[in-house]
């Protein structure tokens, strides 16, 4: 049951899940060490609010989302955070950022009063505000497969089109309008993966969720193998997608 | 100028009932809202005017959660102490559903003749229709995030019960535990009396989660500056008034449940004054009946189950919370009003252990969620009657009875399939 290079467990962070946890997506690191369970390893999921709780070695990062009340607070408490983000960033730490939680790695957020909340800068582009809050399915082809997803966003990304997740089929997704030809959704650099698909888009989008266990069991020189558990899960995730998509008019998987 | 103004209603009020008449010949049972839209357009100072007009004034209940059982409570109070009190029964098309039900009460000079109105107020319809009433006592239940789609987060719906509270003219009760609130009373304007009721720090300590309130305020309601709820064991429960403790039997087990009764008792304190009694109030609580869906047990073909309605993830989590550990046959049933799947992520459903069966349109969504919180699922069955017929052919469980869990959807597929009525509905 442990793993066998690091002799220790997978540790999976979860940042500032009291104030980035509005639709649950904090749950995306309870699903990445699940998934690392089933697979026959150790995992176990730590909650970073500050410098204090950060655990000596980490192997994934999850990031929610928030809301506008909880802003700049979270950015205050991520600025602290920010060499370590980079140093995980640059050295192929899976991380997911999810909704504000991605808005605050950005340059910065265009707020509707016309303020400018600046970011941490990890990645390129910044939110804008848009006209009515897009809350609704997402259906994006990528290329981890066809994600499915709820997004709830108030503002748009402008500036992920050079490294998009995917693609939008349904939905609205960055809905950057200065970039060219089909909507896109999400932002990906490395092993950072940004989406507006907020709560547990991992467990709904497994394929995604191995992608980032890929990348974290190579950094420990192992080979991440799909449990047997996740299987029969996966079967219900894709069952719920499958549901989604045919409601929407387009094919099940 | 009062004689004139006395019938002022009178044509519409008639129309009204004509209308009445109407819809109830087209579709028997039915119709009951459509009175109310006439009305509405041809007067639309009737429903202000006559819930502005009771004798002991507009009581208006409002909040995230526990409205409607704290409105229920209220009421069986105030009847108990020997009023007679105009209710609603719904908070669907508020408006109109309130004109049509005024309509049947309503004399043609836009009297009624019952002593005071205690209404549900939806925050959003409450803060919209709030502006044209002056209720004398506003109660706040308290500030969850729920249906994240409308109101999608807590300073927003805290923003929408401060409208509603700046209208009353006597007084606002609150919840003091509630940080949200407890900031809302301080800001109230000074005239206002404020009426605050808490836990006690005892009672807090028993649920480390907290209560499912956005926020929790920091300090709790010192002893003797309000209702204290002292203790909560299942249905039974102690409130302090400052005349001494008081046990209540409550509709369905939970802290929730307790918190309810103890915003009932504040409210009917502050309604009532001097007439109100302690013990006449508390045997009141206690001699309601349980409430549908909320932990109320019922025996269907000889087999006693437990239902229990999630309405957000605060009462699914304190749900999860107070199941009684061991209990062997759960059905969850999530229909199509959970719009978002991502909704019940936040709750942590490892406390249910093994669950026989997933149902409802969002079947696959929850048995996702209970798979990855360790809770094992023998079945995904998406059909409600389907799941509702194995669930009930089984037999008897060793331990604990059959519990379903539903959201609002499950429970009316759930209730239609048993042929059950909803106590929900009944009057009050
Ligand atoms: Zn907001």
């Amino acid at each position: 049951m442990t793993a066998t290079s690091p002799d220790r467990p997978f540790t999976v962070v979860s940042l500032l899940p009291r104030l980035l946890n509005t639709n649950g997506d904090a749950g995306n690191a309870r699903v990445l060490a699940q998934r690392i369970r089933w697979s026959g390893h150790d995992a176990l999921v730590v909650e970073v609010h500050s410098r204090a709780d950060l655990p000596e070695h980490v192997d994934a990062v999850s990031i929610g989302s928030g809301t506008d009340a909880d802003l700049l607070p979270a950015r205050d408490a991520l600025r602290t955070l920010v060499e370590e983000l980079r140093v995980w960033s640059n050295s192929g730490v899976p991380i997911l950022a999810v909704g504000t939680g991605w808005e605050l790695l950005s340059w910065g957020i265009e707020l509707a009063d016309g303020s400018v909340l600046e970011g941490l800068g990890l990645v390129a582009g910044h939110a804008v505000p848009r006209a009515a809050r897009a809350t609704d399915d997402i259906i994006v082809a990528s290329r981890y497969g066809r994600l499915i997803g709820f997004e709830n966003h108030a503002r748009d990304y402008v500036g992920a089109d050079a490294s998009p997740l995917g693609r939008v089929i349904y939905g609205i997704g960055n809905s950057d309008t200065r970039a060219s030809g089909p909507q896109i959704e999400g932002l990906t650099m490395g092993e950072v993966f940004c989406t507006h698909l907020h709560g547990p888009v991992l467990a709904r989008n497994p394929a995604l969720a191995d992608h980032l266990l890929q990348a974290t069991f190579t950094r420990s020189g192992l080979d991440y193998v799909r449990g047997a558990r996740s299987m029969s899960v996966d079967e219900t995730a894709r069952a719920a997608r499958n549901q989604v998509a045919v409601r929407l008019g387009h094919s099940a998987e | 100028m009062r004689f004139v103004s006395a019938l002022r209603f009178a044509p519409a009020i008639l129309v009204g009932r004509i209308v009445r008449v109407l819809a109830r010949w087209r579709k028997p049972g039915g119709g009951s809202a459509i009175p109310g839209v006439v009305v509405n357009r041809i007067a639309p100072g009737f429903l202000a005017a006559t819930l502005n007009g009771f004798p002991l004034g507009l009581v208006i209940v409002t909040g995230s959660s526990g409205k409607s059982t704290t409105t229920k409570m209220l009421v069986a109070i105030l009847r108990a102490h020997g009023l007679s009190v105009f209710t609603n029964q719904s908070t669907a098309n508020i408006s109109q559903g309130l004109t049509s039900a005024l309509l049947e009460q309503v004399s043609l000079a836009g009297t009624i003749a019952d002593d005071v109105a205690v209404l549900e107020m939806d925050e959003g319809h409450g803060a919209f229709i709030a502006r044209s009433l002056t209720p004398r006592v506003v109660a706040l239940t308290n500030v969850m995030v729920d249906q994240i789609d409308r109101f999608h987060d807590s300073e927003m719906v805290a923003a929408l019960l401060e409208k509603i509270a700046a209208r009353a003219t006597e007084s606002v009760v609150l919840n003091a535990d509630d940080r949200y609130l407890a900031d809302l009373g301080s800001a109230l304007e000074p005239g206002i009396a404020v009426s605050r009721y808490g836990v006690t720090a005892e009672v807090l300590a028993e649920y480390p989660r907290g209560l499912g309130y956005a926020d929790t305020a920091s300090t709790r309601l010192p002893a003797g500056s309000g209702l204290q709820l002292t203790r909560v064991v299942g249905r039974d429960a102690d409130v302090q008034f400052a005349t001494g403790i008081h046990s209540i039997r409550l509709p369905a087990r939970g802290i929730h449940y307790a918190v309810d009764a103890l915003t009932a008792l504040s409210t009917a304190s502050v309604t009532l004054g001097e007439r109100f009694s302690p013990e006449m109030a508390c045997a009141a609580l206690s001699a309601m009946p349980a409430v549908f869906g909320r932990g109320e047990m019922v025996t269907v073909g000889g087999k006693t189950i437990e239902f229990v309605l999630v309405q957000n993830p605060s009462s699914f989590q304190l749900n999860v919370d107070s199941l009684v550990s061991g209990t062997e046959q759960i059905l969850v049933i999530i229909g199509s009003d959970v719009r978002d799947p991502s909704y019940f992520w936040p709750v942590d459903t490892s406390g249910l252990g093994h669950v026989l069966m997933a149902s409802g349109l969002k079947a696959h969504e929850i048995a996702l969620q209970l798979a990855y919180d360790d809770v094992a699922v023998d079945r995904i069955e998406p059909d409600v009657p389907t799941a509702l017929d194995a669930f009930l052919a089984l037999p008897d469980p060793t331990s604990g009875v059959k519990t379903i869990i539903f959201s609002a959807d499950g429970m009316r597929r759930t209730r239609a399939h048993l042929g059950l009525v909803s106590n929900s509905e009944d009057p009050v």
